[in-house]
């Protein structure tokens, strides 16, 4: 059986040490895994933005990633990804499910998947977290697909890419 | 009869290449191994920098000492400096012109800075954002030079261009002679947290007061060596500094009610300080196991209330250091620990606002006085008085001091990973003071001369500081997602500061990791450490070059390390090695088809061949389960050789394999690594095996192991510990593994 490379998170170091202004970046990994028929998603965001930015919307402190976060924390997550983060798969929105989340050092790791994609023409990938906080937040999609990979740098001018096969 | 027999064994065991000759004529080509020697890229050695790595016999370096009076002016935010420069040329060379540096002028009103940025029109802009960009004045926090002139008052003559600034001579500066002159400033000070900078003040509107942590605020003298002449590149606000050595006398006047941390031990300790913070200092020098509160929190809080119209002028005297820097404020509490390295006490001092605490009072200084304890067991003794953590909210490095970032909640909680950030700059910070402010590399040139070193001995400092201590960037496992990314958004390792496209990975987490896999799996520690801590001695108070880091891990540790160099500092290079196919073989003394097609090239039949042993493979038409179980030893062929050729005590320890396994192994990374291999057997025991990079010398892609063992092998892994940076681990383990990473998460979850 032939896999599909594993994808790993680009773990941008936060700059700190010249001055505190770190890298606004986040990385989304989208895998088609053709005989699977599924697309396996990883996208990795710093807690720290994405606490900021969850805190103001829920007008709370939620303390990700501490003793003291909230059992439901899982459905904060869901319902912003579901807010910022959309997948068209052959020019239909398709849901994802919501695997789970990990942490791991700064970061927060999410992991969701698209089962049922028996053929892949095209994917539009439409990111706009931590846009409307983080002016400089960069996101990076990256596609591999099909035996082809895509690169896309999303950003608040360009919040989608769309690649076609 | 033998004889012959044996010379064929010989040719057959060696004839791979000698049926596949080429007659094509291919094209010829220069030496394109990886383990090609780096006498190209490398400079040529001379007397200043030899071919060992060590400064020269002929090794020179210039001198610069200062005197300066510097007012703070706190209530316009302003710096007011004058100086006498005394320059030492102690090269060979005269010289026609002096070059100094204006750092500030990257914030002046004409700053070619912000043109080198491209910039595009945005979607929306908040009116803060709007105002900044098209509508405010813009802020000039360039230089105002006021004059400057010769010693007996003679104007001299001078140009700017930008951030430099040119001394011209009236005659030549002769080899062996010093001038003095001096220079008078002002500038406007910038608000490092809405401005940025590496100096600067913050503004606390509750209680309208300012913190400064002041650096770059006086004409300083270029770096003029015998690599790059003068070092009088540009500072466009990224890569730093380079700068000589030179004893300082540094007058600071600031508001009465101000403490201060600077550069250089303190002359007038009893004109500025009280005699209870004096006492309490008294105190703190001899403890060596608590910090010793010299500001307490309340008294600072009191002093902050107030803002005095007196000031006073604090005295400082530093020898031998490569700059200057200070931290000053009303609010400032400050606590201070003695430090004990090899029997000289070293002190260690936090100046923090009530906002940083209690996050600065219960790790600052002690991350402090670890970080002198771990770094002068890698490198020397740290050579200074003292080293000064200052809440600074920055991350920024000067001899003795620094400015670090972390505040707690308001409510004083933090969280661990406040604490470990604030933690591991502090420490890093800290270590500056070992690389480049005495191992004083060109920073303008060659970011990770020092930010790569320094962020390689920062973890195993971090790793002292607290037991579990969790590390981060420098680790093998941490760089793969940069290291196989988008090749067009990657420079070398060896490529200037201000032509990065990721500044932390490329001049902090790469060159760290690559010490971290130097010291870890290829040299060892024992190796490693001697040959680092030889180029930290060899070039202490010195000005070292990439080359002699490079020449002297080689010269201290007799390990060519030049493929190592060339991969991971030269080129983009990641490593990826895999394994390609596992073959098990069993023993049997029939002759094989393979081995008949052998002998028949030269005419032996098949009853011909000489008593022998064969290798089957399981996955061969010719094997069978008959012969699973026989061991070598069981045919009679090895079991007379064995009898003829060893004594009854040497069969004794002799241990004939069972399982014969041929491993090949696959490199589609461009990098010549060491393959670090797992293996598991039948038992659940494990048993590992380094082939050193070399393994790779004569074939680029990929190389064939014989691995013999007593017990079957259940599983082989490359790289199980994640210490080699491999970037796909789908191809590291045999048999192959079923499930990617998302696969295995997705798992554990539906577990759980």
């Amino acid at each position: 059986m032939k896999f599909k490379k594993l994808l790993l998170f680009i773990f941008i170091i936060p700059l700190v040490s010249f001055t505190l202004h770190k890298y606004y970046i986040s990385l989304c990994e989208i895998d088609y895994i053709e005989n699977k028929q599924t697309i396996q998603i990883t996208m990795g965001l710093f807690i720290d933005d994405i606490e900021f930015t969850l805190n103001k919307d829920n007008n709370t402190e939620l303390y990700l990633a501490t003793n003291e976060e909230i059992e439901s924390i899982d459905e904060i997550y869901e319902s912003y990804l579901n807010n910022n983060f959309i997948i068209i798969v052959n020019n239909e929105q398709l849901p994802y499910q919501f695997i789970g989340k990990e942490y791991d050092d700064d970061l927060v790791r999410f992991y969701l998947e698209i089962s049922d994609v028996p053929k892949l023409n095209s994917i539009e990938v439409k990111n706009t977290c931590l846009i409307r906080d983080f002016n400089d937040q960069q996101n990076i999609i990256k596609i591999n697909a099909n035996k082809k990979q895509k690169t896309f740098y999303l950003d608040n001018k360009t919040d989608k890419g769309l690649l076609k096969f | 009869m033998n004889n012959i027999i044996f010379r064929l064994i010989l040719v057959l065991c060696f004839s791979s290449n000698l049926f596949a000759q080429n007659n094509t004529n291919q094209k010829g080509h220069y030496n394109t191994s990886k383990f090609k020697q780096l006498q190209e890229e490398l400079p040529t050695p001379n007397s200043q920098h030899t071919a060992s790595g060590a400064p020269g016999h002929e090794y020179t370096q210039q001198k610069v000492d200062y005197e300066m009076d510097i007012i703070l002016d706190d209530e316009n935010q302003r710096i007011y400096g004058e100086e006498i420069v005394t320059y030492h040329n102690n090269s060979k060379n005269n010289l026609e012109y002096l070059w100094l540096q204006l750092d500030q002028n990257i914030r002046a009103k004409d700053s070619k800075t912000p043109d080198i940025k491209g910039n595009e029109i945005k979607t929306l802009y908040s009116p803060t954002q709007f105002s900044n960009k098209f509508i405010k004045n813009k802020f000039d926090g360039g230089f105002k030079i006021q004059y400057v002139k010769n010693i007996d008052n003679s104007d001299v003559s001078y140009l700017i261009n930008q951030t430099m600034m040119r001394i011209n001579l009236e005659k030549p500066l002769e080899s062996g002679k010093s001038y003095s002159f001096k220079i008078k400033w002002w500038y406007n000070i910038n608000d490092h947290v809405k401005q940025d900078g590496r100096s600067g003040f913050e503004h606390f509107s509750e209680d309208n007061n300012n913190n400064y942590v002041i650096a770059q605020f006086f004409p300083r003298l270029c770096v003029y060596n015998n690599v790059e002449g003068w070092q009088n590149d540009q500072f466009w606000g990224r890569s730093e500094f380079a700068l000589e050595f030179g004893d300082y006398k540094v007058n600071i006047t600031t508001p009465n009610d101000h403490i201060l941390g600077a550069t250089g031990v303190l002359i007038n300790e009893a004109e500025v300080l009280t005699s209870i913070q004096q006492k309490r200092l008294a105190k703190a020098r001899k403890s060596f196991d608590n910090p010793v509160i010299i500001v307490s929190q309340d008294e600072a809080i009191k002093a902050e209330k107030n803002k005095a119209k007196k000031t006073k002028t604090w005295k400082f005297y530093a020898k031998n250091v490569r700059d200057y820097a200070f931290a000053t404020s009303r609010k400032f509490i400050w606590d201070a620990m003695a430090v004990d390295i090899n029997g000289r006490t070293v002190m260690a001092y936090s100046y923090y606002s009530k906002e940083a605490n209690p996050l600065y009072g219960d790790h600052s200084t002690r991350a402090v006085a670890q970080t002198l304890i771990t770094y002068s067991k890698h490198t020397f003794d740290y050579p200074y008085h003292k080293a000064i953590s200052v809440d600074g909210q920055m991350g920024m490095e000067y001899p003795q001091i620094c400015f670090n970032p972390g505040r707690p909640n308001p409510d004083g909680t933090y969280s661990n990973r406040t604490k470990y950030r604030m933690i591991g700059v502090t420490i890093h910070e800290v270590g500056h003071n070992f690389f480049p402010m005495i191992v004083n590399s060109d920073e303008r040139q060659w970011t990770w001369m020092d930010e790569g070193l320094n962020s390689f001995v920062q973890m195993l400092a971090q790793m002292e500081y607290e037991k579990g201590y969790p590390l981060t960037r420098g680790l093998p496992k941490n760089i793969i997602p940069y290291m196989k990314g988008d090749q067009s958004k990657i420079a070398p390792i060896m490529s200037k500061g201000d032509d990065l496209f990721e500044f932390g990975n490329n001049a902090y987490a790469k060159p760290a990791t690559a010490l971290w896999i130097l010291r870890h799996t290829i040299m060892g520690p024992e190796l490693f450490d001697f040959a680092f801590k030889t180029y930290a001695n060899r070039w202490k108070f010195k000005h070292p070059t990439p080359a002699d880091f490079f020449r002297t891990m080689e010269d201290a540790s007799a390990m060519d390390l030049d493929w190592f160099w060339r991969g991971w500092f030269y080129t983009t290079g990641n490593n990826d090695i895999g394994i390609k196919d596992v073959k098990k073989y069993h023993v049997t003394n029939k002759p094989t088809e393979a081995a008949e097609k052998a002998y028949a090239r030269y005419g032996i039949t098949k009853d011909q061949i000489p008593p022998s042993l064969f290798l089957i493979s399981e996955d061969s038409d010719e094997y069978s389960e008959k012969i699973k179980d026989i061991k070598p030893q069981d045919f009679e062929v090895l079991s007379n050789y064995i009898k003829q050729n060893f004594s009854s005590e040497e069969q004794l320890t002799l241990k004939a394999p069972k399982y014969i396994y041929e491993i090949k192994f696959e490199k589609l990374g461009e990098l010549v690594m060491p393959i670090v291999v797992e293996f598991e057997y039948e038992d659940d025991s494990k048993e590992m095996k380094q082939y050193p990079a070399e393994i790779w010398r004569k074939n680029d892609k990929e190389v064939t192991k014989v691995f013999s063992s007593t017990k079957a092998i259940k599983k082989i892994t490359i790289d199980p510990k994640e210490e080699t940076a491999d970037v796909n681990p789908l191809n590291n383990s045999w048999p192959k593994p079923t499930e990617n990473k998302f696969e295995k998460f997705k798992k554990r979850k539906l577990k759980s």
